[in-house]
């Protein structure tokens, strides 16, 4: 069953006089439980893909259907709670509030969801301990190392138990212990409660270690290769 | 909530200094409101003794029966008889007036005031007698006390209450106006008369009144009243109740007009200090903008965070600067307290007044910052450095 679904999806910026067709006509279909990485070199359009498959951004035509919604004609508003309740976002820079413990990171999504506090704190608990971090819950992202920094953004993107987690460069910070750890993390995270994750990374190593890569070049799918 | 708090203190040194800003100006307004609050209870207990009663004068010039000492113009009691005859009129008390002690402050200065009392009382309309009764036709001796000058003096009713070395017996005691009357003692004229020409001696003239205060029979016209008394008689100033309103409202015109330029002043330099950081703040979380934005935050929720942000400051700000300045006025009351002075009063508006107006202040300096925050795009708010 398909969790997310692209068609003919083109996103075109002006620069000027210049046209960069980021993505470009787009077709891709991601399975719920897939753990696929979507690779290329910088400039191919893939973090492009990721934030349009996000509702980070909207296309400049084409579509894209999440979880059985099509999100062509929606409003910021409709965006947002898209992806408040459907995807879940990992960054490469953790892009965690400095002002927040763990907990509270872990948290925030809940928030926009209007979770009650309790429930909140049980539930961001709950996706701490899932990512190994269940002690350094009361512990500012100043105090974390980068590992474990990742480790709480990766609790942040499941707690709300999304269709689709979206990783941009997840180990681009980490050395490379670390992105075995995170890696062997998301896919036993994959493997143990079916998470959907879709990885844009340029790092070979990172990608084998997803079930599907999807290699793209000047907005285009160039290959699409399970990982045996 | 959290957010709020804890983004901020994140600049400690630069929220202080804004917050400092705002102090500053709230506390001067809180100070200056206290001022005008008691200028206005003032103003208010002064209205309660002119209501409903006329207020006869000598002119400066050509004065029916004048008599001049020391800079000032008197009137004869006769003028007041002749304004008697005035149809519509009721009675027409003549005054005299001798200052007890100078004021102090803001404070009204304690008078002696002799008066001729209307045979069925009904001199203060507007100011009841908490003990006693008022002075009536043929009193002699007795004395009506304003609540200061009673608690000061320890008066009871009935007891001996002694003024300008002539001792009265205390017929009653007026409730508490605020305005200058509760430090005066009323007394029958011919006493009032007699210290006042003790004070002056080189006054020979025994009838003077230095005012005349008409009370029109009920169901007449006042406003006309005053116009025919000041046709009918020579050398008078008829000063009508809504005359006399008007005269005692540009009193505090000027203090309000202070009060005003203090206003704009907080608004201005809070504004622009609550808006610089504001716009610092936006500008130094872009990315965690863009990041809330990503994980499901609405447009609202980015605006009302920001916005709240603001408002906090203000709100804080508005706060310690209306406690700084009421640990001020309180002090300053202190002071003068011995001397049963009061310069500030404390109203709920005194209080409420400058914490809404720098709450208010802020958010509205906020908005501008927290629109721009709120409308940033996620994706250009998340490539931030």
């Amino acid at each position: 069953m398909s969790i997310v679904t692209t068609e003919a999806l083109t996103k075109i910026y002006k620069m000027g006089d210049t046209t960069i067709n980021a993505v470009d006509g787009l077709d891709l279909s991601i399975d719920k439980g897939e753990f696929l990485s979507i690779m290329g070199p910088s400039g191919s359009g893939k973090t492009t893909l990721l934030h349009l498959l996000g509702c980070l951004d909207v296309p400049t035509a084409g579509k894209v259907n999440i979880d059985g919604v099509e999100t062509g004609d929606l409003s910021g508003a409709a965006l947002a709670s898209i992806r408040r309740e459907k995807v879940g976002f990992i960054f490469q820079e953790y892009n965690l509030l400095p002002v927040l413990s763990a907990v509270e990171n872990v948290e925030l999504p809940l928030r926009y969801l209007k979770v009650k506090p309790a429930e909140r704190r049980r539930r961001a608990l709950e996706a701490l301990e899932k990512v190994g971090l269940s002690d350094r819950a009361r512990n500012r992202p100043s105090q974390l190392s980068g590992g474990e920094a990742q480790r709480v953004a990766i609790a942040r993107a499941l707690v709300t138990e999304p269709a689709l987690v979206l990783a941009d460069e997840p180990t681009g910070e980490l050395d490379t212990t670390n992105t075995v750890r995170i890696m062997d993390l998301v896919r036993d995270l994959n493997r143990d409660f079916q998470q959907t994750f879709a990885i844009v990374t340029h790092d070979p190593m990172v990608a084998e270690r997803t079930r599907r890569i999807i290699s793209i070049r000047d907005g285009k799918i160039e290959s699409d290769k399970a990982v045996a | 909530m959290t957010f709020i708090f804890r983004n901020m203190w994140r600049r400690k040194g630069r929220t202080f200094l804004t917050i400092f800003g705002i102090v500053v100006g709230i506390f001067a307004l809180t100070v200056l409101g206290g001022m005008t609050a008691r200028m206005d209870q003032q103003v208010k207990g002064m209205k309660g003794f002119i209501t409903g009663k006329i207020s006869v004068a000598p002119e400066d010039s050509g004065a029916h029966v004048r008599m001049r000492g020391g800079g000032s113009s008197y009137m004869d009691l006769s003028t007041a008889r002749a304004i008697e005859k005035i149809p519509g009129v009721q009675t027409a008390s003549g005054m005299v007036m001798v200052q007890l002690k100078s004021a102090e402050g803001l404070s009204a200065p304690q008078m002696l005031v002799g008066y001729e009392p209307p045979a069925d009382g009904g001199m203060f309309k507007d100011i009841k007698m908490s003990q006693g009764r008022e002075l009536k036709a043929g009193d002699t001796d007795k004395a009506v006390v304003g609540s200061v000058l009673a608690t000061q003096e320890r008066s009871k009713v009935g007891g001996p209450i002694t003024l300008k070395g002539k001792t009265y017996e205390v017929a009653g005691i007026m409730d508490a106006t605020l305005g200058p009357t509760d430090a005066w003692a009323f007394v029958p004229y011919q006493d009032g008369l007699n210290t006042f020409l003790a004070a002056n001696p080189f006054i020979k003239d025994v009838q003077l009144v230095q005012s005349i205060t008409v009370l029109p029979k009920p169901g007449a016209d006042i406003e006309a009243l005053a116009g025919t008394i000041q046709k009918d008689i020579p050398g008078v100033k008829t000063t009508s109740p809504v005359q006399a309103e008007k005269q005692i409202s540009q009193m505090t015109t000027i203090f309000s007009a202070i009060i005003l330029g203090i206003a704009f002043i907080a608004l201005f330099v809070g504004g622009l200090s609550v808006i610089n950081t504001m716009i610092m703040s936006v500008s130094e979380r872009r990315r965690e903008i863009g990041l809330k934005k990503a994980i499901g935050a609405t447009t609202s929720t980015i605006l009302r965070e920001y916005l709240g942000e603001a408002a906090m400051i203000g709100l804080f700000a508005g706060a310690v600067g209306m406690l700084a300045g009421l640990l001020a006025i309180s002090a300053l009351n202190r002071a003068t307290h011995a001397n049963n002075v009061v310069i500030f009063a404390v109203t709920s508006t005194v209080i409420l007044g400058p914490v809404i107006f720098a709450t208010i202040l802020a958010s509205l300096a906020g908005l501008f910052p927290a629109l721009r925050a709120a409308r940033l795009n996620p994706v250009d708010a998340l490539k931030e450095e």
